[in-house]
């Protein structure tokens, strides 16, 4: 009898002490920029989110493309009203690091480690990871099947051949199609990429020099320009002018459309990694990241659950479940391996590229002023790369104006 | 004494006053009651127009900071930051030489299309819908077409241009022809609407100036010039200050053409300096203060344009 009140009582203590740690509910707002197309998978994976942690409510706010959903943060930010958590750029919240909530610093050593190497530095402030990755493309280059039978692995066969594929078809004394082609006004990533495999950076380690110019950025300065005979500049999307280059360097983001583009113009595109530079093959990863915040219009349960679906999305099933449907790319180790990823990859040949670029591959400084840095990129590489000025002597520009701006 | 009574004495000793302010019962009761009638408009006013415009100078004065909005106080050091940034100028060139060319010519052939819609056409009404139609369209949707018309290999302009063995023209690719081709597609957008402001004032000139001008003998070109054109000053004022103040204030149809500034910033304005400034688009830094300088000086040119305008153009302008 004793025994059996004693079983009772020890499960009445169970009981009502789960009920204890029952949590309260929590409603909390993920802002994001993913247009229609994105949302029902978005949705999906907040679903399983609360369906897991039933007493947390997600609530999507769509709000629009991504300059507005920096203006939104940035008057969120002064009117103190932020969500729980939001989709956001480096470069927005680098000004407002100090009311970040540092995600990292609730997440397990094995989940930190997880993350891609190219994608630590971006999300890490003052040592801490801060942020954690979310939606990321990377630059491949696309080819041209027809004219491009292998692609080139070194930057001697990529000049050698952009220079091969440079014609003038009509015989009107005007070259028809290029080589390769640049975006350098939209897509200073490109110079970066180049600089990278040089072996170069903006800046030096720490930040207080500029570092573009030195020898690296030569190098790859006077790689590039020796690329503009046999390079197709344009301002505009690559899918617009698919027939105009034989190759180019794109984000794995635009497959979609460069494929269309191309089997409209009657060929097949093919992606690989990049040629290899003195230095590595690395490329650049761009997109969006995962922000919490920590402000006073947030409780501690509403932050408690930011981190945990910041964490949740993460993990390998989640982030290869939004990778296969969005085209972005997996962004931790283990996503790589996990049998989903491997069979999906199997199905489509162009992933087998940009997988191997994201192993290999950087992100963007958390300077500050990186956004008047990337301006002042843009506007130098395009002048490069149109004639205006000589390489050399844009490089010296780029790295004056940079200077300037270290201030 | 009453406050009628003193105020009465006053009166007759200064008439001067009386004529100023009879600050009488009723006067006062009528004055409170306009008000009244007139305070949701100064609110939603206020709080839409006059707050932000002088916030904005405010706003020019600071290093702006997200986290402790509006951030250092700097003085005028935006306006020396901007002034001497050779991108400002050269987006004030590439404005001033937008609003120098759409102006005047949308408004000449605005004038031109209503003279003609107003000669009785039998499809005025097909014509006139066909013209506002162009106004009416979506101007993100109708930039996204004329970015195809303007494609190099196959759009609808070089193939035409290739009928007169012209060369075919990279229009959104080469520096020099991008602004001619905001332009072109601005005048085309513009057209319509001021055509058919223009052409209600036409038909709204009474036809016994036509009939006078008859008598008189005066050939088509005469009653024109002399007769149409003065009468419809008031609606050509109208058209002008408004289609100069909305030239400068240029934006959208540069984003969407070029998805940026255009090649070598070739087709950068004002706004949209300032837009990139406050680091809206090309996700560039938020530069608020800088911004704000920017949009100050905006303002002064356009004021400074449009009172020049009001003046000169006061004596020119005839009222029926």
């Amino acid at each position: 009898m004793l025994r059996r009140m004693m079983l009772v009582g020890l499960a009445a203590l169970v009981v009502f002490g789960m009920a204890a740690v029952a949590q309260e509910p929590v409603t909390i707002e993920f802002w994001h920029a993913m247009s229609s197309g994105h949302q029902p998978n978005l949705q999906k994976l907040v679903d399983d989110f609360t369906a897991e942690y039933p007493y947390i409510t997600v609530t999507l706010v769509y709000q629009g493309g991504y300059g507005t959903l920096q203006g939104k943060i940035d008057a969120a930010v002064v009117a103190g009203n932020l969500p729980a958590i939001a989709q956001v750029y480096e470069n927005w919240v680098t000004p407002i690091a100090p009311i970040l909530y540092p995600i990292g610093n609730f997440m397990t050593d094995a989940e930190k480690a997880d993350i891609l190497d190219g994608l630590v530095a971006s999300n890490t402030y003052n040592g801490v990871l801060t942020t954690v990755p979310f939606n990321k493309s990377i630059m491949v280059l696309y080819y041209n099947k027809s004219l491009v039978t292998t692609p080139p692995t070194t930057w001697a066969e990529f000049f050698e051949m952009s220079k091969a594929l440079t014609v003038d078809l009509d015989g009107d004394g005007k070259v028809d199609r290029y080589g390769t082609a640049f975006r350098p006004a939209a897509n200073p990533e490109q110079f970066l990429i180049f600089l990278e495999q040089a072996g170069g950076s903006i800046l030096n380690a720490d930040w207080t020099e500029v570092a573009l110019n030195n020898d690296a950025g030569k190098t790859a300065v006077e790689f590039v320009g020796s690329l503009i005979p046999y390079s197709y500049i344009t301002s505009e999307y690559m899918s617009d002018h698919i027939k105009d280059a034989a190759m180019f360097v794109d984000t794995s983001a635009g497959i979609g459309y460069n494929q269309k583009a191309a089997t409209n113009a009657g060929f097949e595109l093919g992606a690989a990694t990049l040629p290899a530079g003195p230095a590595n093959f690395n490329s650049m990863i761009q997109g969006t990241n995962l922000a919490v915040f920590n402000t006073d219009n947030l409780t501690q349960a509403q932050k408690d659950a930011a981190v945990l679906l910041a964490r949740f999305l993460l993990r390998a099933e989640n982030t290869v479940f939004w990778a296969e449907k969005s085209g972005y790319q997996p962004v931790t180790k283990s996503a790589y391996g996990t049998e989903a990823w491997l069979t999906y990859v199997g199905s489509h040949d162009f992933q087998v590229p940009m997988s191997e670029q994201m192993l290999n591959a950087f992100a963007q400084i958390l300077h500050p002023n990186y956004g008047d840095m990337r301006n002042v990129l843009s506007t130098g590489f395009e002048e490069i790369m149109r004639g205006v000025v000589p390489p050399l002597e844009g490089l010296e520009n780029m790295a004056a104006e940079i200077e300037a701006l270290l201030e | 004494m009453g406050r009628r009574e003193k105020g009465n004495v006053n009166q007759g000793q200064k008439p001067v006053r009386s004529l100023r302010l009879p600050r009488d019962r009723v006067f006062w009761r009528e004055s409170m009651a306009a008000y009244w009638y007139l305070f949701p408009a100064f609110l939603i006013l206020g709080a839409f127009v006059f707050y932000p415009f002088f916030s904005a100078f405010r706003l020019s004065l600071f290093k702006w900071s997200s986290l402790n909005p509006p951030g250092a106080f700097i003085g005028l050091d935006n306006y020396r930051y901007i002034f001497a940034d050779r991108y400002f100028w050269k987006a004030m060139g590439h404005t001033f030489y937008y609003v120098g060319i759409t102006v005047p010519v949308t408004l000449f052939l605005a004038i031109l299309i209503a003279t003609l819609l107003n000669k009785g056409l039998k499809l005025l009404s097909f014509a006139r819908t066909s013209f506002f139609l162009s106004y009416i369209s979506p101007i993100v949707a109708m930039v996204m077409v004329w970015r195809w018309m303007y494609n190099t290999d196959y759009g609808l302009i070089n193939y035409f241009l290739s009928l007169f063995h012209v060369d075919a023209v990279a229009w959104l690719n080469d520096p020099r022809w991008t602004l001619p081709a905001v332009i072109i597609l601005s005048i085309w957008h513009y057209v319509g609407y001021q055509a058919i402001i223009l052409l209600a004032g036409m038909q709204g000139i009474e036809q016994q100036y036509y009939d006078a001008a008859k008598v008189d003998g005066a050939s088509g070109f005469q009653t024109w010039w002399q007769v149409t054109v003065p009468l419809l000053s008031p609606q050509i004022f109208f058209v002008f200050v408004m289609s100069l103040i909305g030239s400068f204030k240029v934006f959208t149809e540069v984003n969407v053409l070029f998805n940026g500034p255009g090649p070598l910033r070739s087709a950068e304005t004002l706004v949209y300096y300032i837009i990139r400034s406050a680091g809206r688009i090309d996700n560039a830094t938020n530069h608020t203060g800088r911004a704000a300088a920017a949009s100050v000086v905006l303002f002064g040119i356009i004021f400074i344009f449009t009172i020049v305008q009001l003046t000169l153009t006061q004596k020119r302008v005839h009222y029926e």
